[in-house]
């Protein structure tokens, strides 16, 4: 603000700082409403609101120095956090089986993983590499849901999943700040290191303990039947938890996610979010745009390729978690490209983690990198997920199971459930279909139903038996009878299903449905 | 027909209804949102894009169930 002053030009309207946050907070929302005409999120415009109006664009310095809006912005965070905690599912986590879980931490591991390394590889520190193992491991949850609703994606088979990886990365978060915050807190020795990684965790646990126990006796605290009242106690608590969370040297971010949790158990929480939802937005908005302004567009420059690096990985890495998942849950090409695509947006995590980063006094170029990394990756994920059939096309299909595979173009909801309706069946009319022969007619090719062995004519044959079987007996499956052909067809999923390269007999394909 | 109805936990979003096949292979996936909004996806037959998505706030879910379910009304 000095330095306005001293240039003269800005004086007395920049050192307004209503005016700073006001015109700032309009630019971000007139970004924003021009991103989604485009379909893109909010946060990467909110972002280059801070970057134009901050200090490193010439022309209108708004922001001399982002450090004015560090309490709003701070602010921002907190409710991020602790929004995030008051809605998130526990009931349905605990429902949602082994298979997601294990989907989800295949998902983290191969992105955090590989993020540390390349943390590593790019010449970063240890302390750096692993905040930046974070940053490109966790999917932004505002990014992901968005483009599942805007790409009109909430009905497909693999949505689900999607939406469970999200929520168990959130969980994933808790653990990761916990230990990283102590790490990049700079203890002394060894030992003290120690003592602060068991404080974190204990503080993390005393929540959980919290949650689990005594959710009520928190809640009997801001519980109001006033709306008023109640989001006032609620903002109380979550700054109260967050700065006592801090001054212990534990994050606040921490804090604030864990206290959330705690209100999610209780019964206000339906009343919380609605009312912590708009607090949220605004002061998250000013939390993107702070770390807009806080970018040295000079060193930009330097980690370009780097961010560019990253952004690669994390594609190729979340094309290869799709494919996994769709694996596991015996999904097709389409999904797993979905999946994968979908998971791809970075956001608030990722700058939550440079913020912790920044404030502890890491290297410099962290930020601009994961401020470069998310602005790619925030624009890139929407397109890429609306473009998820392209890449599908692509994918080859020894990757997936082979029951399950992916006809030209042939456009599936989900894979087929019927197999377990097929049995070992002879053709009841080897000779040739039934119907026909008792007509005096005939056919082009032959059909073999799995589930009793009537033997019926194509679709290309005139009197259509095969079918005309399945819509009288309701046996959805049928085998080609043709020498050569072992294909399977499901008539209810419309699923051609093609007994791959190992299996040429019915049993072997039948046999891989596990 | 119940057995006809799938739901499905959105996590985060809400509840799915997948109304299986209807006649001539045509599917309706109704989303509810936490906040009370549905969404109604419609389907053609085999299709995987839903060839039309209605948003409805919760009044407007209740008048459509309504007519749907043959409620008589005078205009």
């Amino acid at each position: 603000m000095l330095q306005a002053a001293a240039a003269g030009e800005t004086a007395g309207f920049g050192e307004n700082e209503l005016v700073t946050i006001g015109a700032v907070l309009l630019l971000a929302a007139l970004l924003a409403r021009l991103g989604q005409r485009l379909s893109l999120p909010t946060i990467p415009f909110f972002m280059a609101a801070g970057i134009l109006l901050g200090p490193s664009v010439p022309g209108i310095v708004l922001v001399d120095d982002p450090v004015d809006l560090e309490l709003l912005a701070s602010l921002g965070l907190i409710l991020l956090l602790f929004h995030l905690g008051v809605e998130f599912p526990v009931q349905q986590v605990v429902r949602s089986g082994r298979r997601l879980l294990l989907v989800a931490t295949v998902y983290i591991v191969l992105n955090v993983g590989a993020g540390i390394l390349l943390g590593l590889a790019l010449g970063f520190g240890a302390q750096e590499a692993l905040v930046i193992g974070g940053a490109v491991g966790i999917s932004s949850s505002a990014i992901v849901t968005k483009v599942l609703i805007e790409l009109r994606r909430l009905a497909n088979a693999e949505t689900p999943v999607v939406l469970g990886i999200i929520v168990v990365e959130d969980i994933f978060l808790a653990g990761y700040l916990a230990l990283l915050s102590p790490i990049i807190g700079g203890a002394e020795t060894p030992l003290a290191l120690l003592g602060d990684i068991a404080l974190s965790f204990g503080f993390l646990l005393l929540l959980v303990v919290v949650a689990r126990f005594a959710a009520g006796a928190v809640a009997a605290v801001v519980h109001s039947r006033e709306d008023e009242l109640l989001v006032i106690g609620a903002l109380g608590l979550v700054l109260l938890v967050a700065g006592t969370s801090e001054e212990l040297g534990v994050s606040d971010a921490i804090g604030a996610l864990m206290i959330g949790l705690v209100i999610s158990r209780t019964s206000l929480s339906e009343r919380v979010e609605r009312l912590v939802r708009p607090l949220r937005d605004a002061f998250a908005a000013v939390f993107f745009i702070a770390f807009g302004a806080s970018i040295d567009l000079g060193a930009i420059g330097s980690v370009l390729v780097p961010a560019l690096i990253a952004g690669c990985l994390t594609l190729v890495l979340n094309l290869a978690a799709g494919v996994f998942a769709a694996r596991v849950y015996g999904y097709h090409q389409r999904a797993a490209a979905n999946l994968g695509l979908t998971l791809l947006g970075r956001g608030e995590f990722s700058l939550i983690l440079a913020t912790l980063a920044v404030s502890a006094g890491l290297d410099d170029r962290l930020a601009s990198f994961i401020a470069v990394y998310v602005l790619l990756l925030a624009v890139v994920s929407p397109l890429a997920a609306a473009n998820a059939a392209w890449v599908a096309r692509r994918l080859p299909d020894r990757l997936f199971r082979e029951n399950f595979t992916y006809v030209r173009g042939e456009t599936m909801a989900s894979s087929c459930t019927h197999l377990d309706t097929v049995r070992q069946v002879e053709p009841k009319t080897p000779e040739g279909c039934e119907e026909c022969l008792e007509i005096g007619d005939t056919w082009v090719h032959l059909r073999l139903c799995l589930n009793c062995g009537h033997v019926g004519c194509c679709d290309d044959s005139k009197n259509k038996h095969a079918a005309a079987h399945f819509r009288e007996e309701d046996h959805p499956v049928i085998q080609s009878l043709e020498p050569e052909e072992s294909w399977r067809w499901c008539f209810v999923d419309k699923i051609l299903i093609d007994p791959g390269a190992t299996g040429t007999s019915g049993e072997q394909a039948q046999g891989t449905r596990t | 027909m119940g057995r006809h109805v799938k739901i499905q936990e959105l996590m985060g979003i809400g509840k799915r209804y997948d109304l299986g096949v209807l006649g001539g292979g045509q599917r309706v996936s109704v989303v509810l949102h936490k906040d009370g909004h549905r969404e109604l996806y419609a389907f053609e037959k085999s299709a995987e894009e839903p060839s039309a998505v209605l948003e409805l706030s919760d009044d407007e879910s209740r008048m459509l169930g309504a007519v749907l379910a043959g409620t008589y009304f005078e205009d």
